[in-house]
């Protein structure tokens, strides 16, 4: 633990962003959770921006847990070496994700109702009970290492990790891929999207927060492998959705997808921080198209209050959300560097 | 046992009674319509064909929204086969919402009726709308119906969900829904599906009939019988003397 953290190590230009961010997101959430009603939704179109900057962040850190877990299952030093900052990381997106999810269930206290009146047909039940062991999971890890105690539960805990993240990223695509009548929502194919798109995020932000030279070359090959991988899933889902004959479906892939991890994959050792900056971006495009472009369609009697086909454009509440996710998620690794790490970052 | 509705398309006018006599009854907030309708306008003049498919929860068997709630919170009632909503398990997580095929829930975003708490007066000398739900003593609006409470809140709360309960509250008093009560040419018929010799069953057993995207495998609990012709305007849906109603 370090103690000497200063108040001149909070006036840098990162957490002066941190900091806005929270305010302002922050201001909505609340204003949302305890006030009125401000995102761009309506009965038919419920999922929006909040719920897929959860669904980015949870998946972010699932990558990142899973590259930390592959690490200390191989024995990996240009991982392991990292396993305290990696697992920082991995808690601060996973609160990031969960503040935008509590925003937009309206309650804290609703993330843990959940746990307490299960039914387990439901893959939103599964995501959220697999999401809470992770993070329980992500927490011991911390304490073990913060403790030093190193030994006999590294590998049960890393292969425990390993197997509940990759649960978790597989049922946030069920949530979707299980619902019956949407044209785009179907079928195991989002379960390997989410899966896959967890792990080019989680590698992605492990080049861009944590440029170390052999854990970025670790995770940099990994950021190109799945990178390839994803734009290899995105080719066949364009291909699908040219030739499909479902009817209704709009398809949420476009060809432009792929350019994000075609660069990743051909640049990456020129520019990795801003190429893992862009694939970032390119996984939040996917995530957002499949996400809404599902709900789209309206439904039965929904058709004559919000039209056959409904078009979404975020507000700026909903934006703010986003913002408010990425800042906690932000201010957490950084508090965890600050205090937590013997080798403190510069200040930046 | 097992409640089920048979809306015979042939006596159906549009009229839109039901969905005017089941926001009265359930105290439904602006924009939300548990008991709604598709219009679907077909072919190419003359010969043009128009639609009105009332519609509501279907209370399905296998029911999509009862899998997707992660709280039981949307569940199967066993001795009726409702499928029935209970707010205080609601997480608002929407799962139903985007679960349902057919489009029949709503969310509260905000909390419902909340116009009605306002103070402000139009006119000096006018109620407000406050002064109105006071002075009718009304839950949420002065028109709340207090008898809805019975089985679930007159108001449902902000974020939660609610849709149709097949008036689960006027079915414990040995009432139909108050959409098949306020039905002017008796296309709407309620019963215990379940039950071979119930009226509705007749109904079904006489007309064949379906429910809406069977092909999903709901097994919906309204069905729809005889689609509209007019030559067959006064041919009667049942033999002269067999009862109507639940």
């Amino acid at each position: 633990m370090n103690s000497n953290v200063s108040r001149k190590d909070f006036l840098t230009p990162t957490w002066i962003l941190i900091a806005a961010g929270l305010v302002a997101g922050g201001a909505v959430g609340l204003y949302e959770m305890f006030f009125g009603h401000l995102f761009a939704t309506n009965s038919s179109l419920v999922w929006t921006l909040p719920l897929v900057t959860y669904i980015f962040l949870a998946l972010m850190s699932t990558g990142v847990s899973l590259i930390l877990a592959y690490g200390l299952i191989m024995k990996d030093e240009a991982i392991t070496r990292h396993t305290r900052a990696l697992l920082i990381m991995a808690i601060g997106m996973l609160l990031g994700g969960f503040t935008a999810l509590a925003t937009e269930l309206g309650s804290l206290l609703n993330m843990v109702w959940i746990l307490l009146s299960p039914n387990p047909s439901s893959p939103i039940w599964w995501m959220g009970t697999l999401y809470s062991i992770e993070l329980v999971l992500l927490a011991v890890k911390l304490v073990l290492d913060l403790k030093g105690r190193h030994g006999v539960f590294d590998l049960p805990l890393a292969w425990g990790t390993l197997l509940i993240a990759a649960a978790a990223a597989i049922t946030i695509g069920a949530v979707f891929g299980t619902v019956i009548g949407r044209p785009d929502y179907h079928g195991a194919f989002l379960s390997v999207i989410t899966l896959v798109s967890a792990l080019v995020s989680g590698a992605a932000a492990i080049v861009l927060l944590r440029p170390q030279s052999a854990l970025t070359e670790t995770a940099g090959r990994i950021f190109r492998q799945t990178a390839l991988l994803f734009a290899g899933l995105l080719l066949v889902r364009v291909a699908y959705e040219a030739h499909s004959t479902v009817v209704g479906m709009l398809g949420w892939a476009s060809i432009w997808m792929l350019v994000p991890f075609i660069l990743a994959l051909v640049l990456l050792q020129y520019a990795p921080r801003i190429l893992a900056f862009i694939g970032i971006l390119g996984v939040l495009w996917v995530q957002y198209s499949f996400i809404i472009t599902g709900q789209l369609v309206s439904l039965g009697q929904t058709a004559h209050w919000y039209g056959a086909v409904q078009s979404y454009q975020p507000n700026i509440p909903e934006a703010l959300i986003l913002v408010l996710g990425v800042a906690v998620a932000a201010a957490l690794i950084k508090l965890g560097g600050q205090f937590l790490m013997d080798e403190r970052p510069p200040a930046t | 046992m097992g409640y089920g509705m048979v809306i015979d398309q042939q006596l159906c006018v549009g009229c839109a009674a039901c969905t005017i006599a089941c926001k009265i009854e359930n105290n439904t907030p602006v924009g939300f319509n548990w008991c709604d309708k598709i219009t679907r306008t077909s072919g190419k003049f003359p010969a043009v064909r128009y639609e009105y498919i009332s519609t509501m929860c279907n209370h399905c068997d296998n029911a999509p929204c009862v899998a997707a709630c992660p709280t039981q919170a949307m569940y199967k009632d066993r001795q009726t086969g409702l499928t029935l909503h209970d707010t205080k398990k609601c997480i608002g997580c929407k799962a139903c919402i985007v679960n349902c095929p057919y489009g029949v829930i709503s969310f509260n975003w905000e909390r419902p009726h909340q116009h009605w708490a306002q103070r402000d007066r139009l006119a000096e000398g006018c109620f407000s709308p406050r002064e109105m739900l006071e002075e009718s003593g009304g839950e949420g609006s002065p028109h709340g119906n207090p008898e809805r409470g019975t089985t679930y809140p007159v108001v449902r709360p902000a974020g939660s969900v609610e849709k149709c309960t097949f008036c689960d509250h006027r079915l414990v008093k040995g009432l139909a829904p108050a959409c098949v009560d306020a039905c002017p040419s008796g296309a709407r018929q309620f019963g215990d599906i379940d039950d071979p010799n119930s009226e509705v069953s007749k109904l079904v057993a006489r007309h064949g009939g379906k429910g809406l995207r069977e092909e999903l495998g709901t097994r919906p609990r309204v069905i729809y019988i005889r689609d509209y012709k007019p030559q067959r305007r006064f041919e009667p849906a049942r033999p002269a003397g067999e009862n109507q109603g639940a």
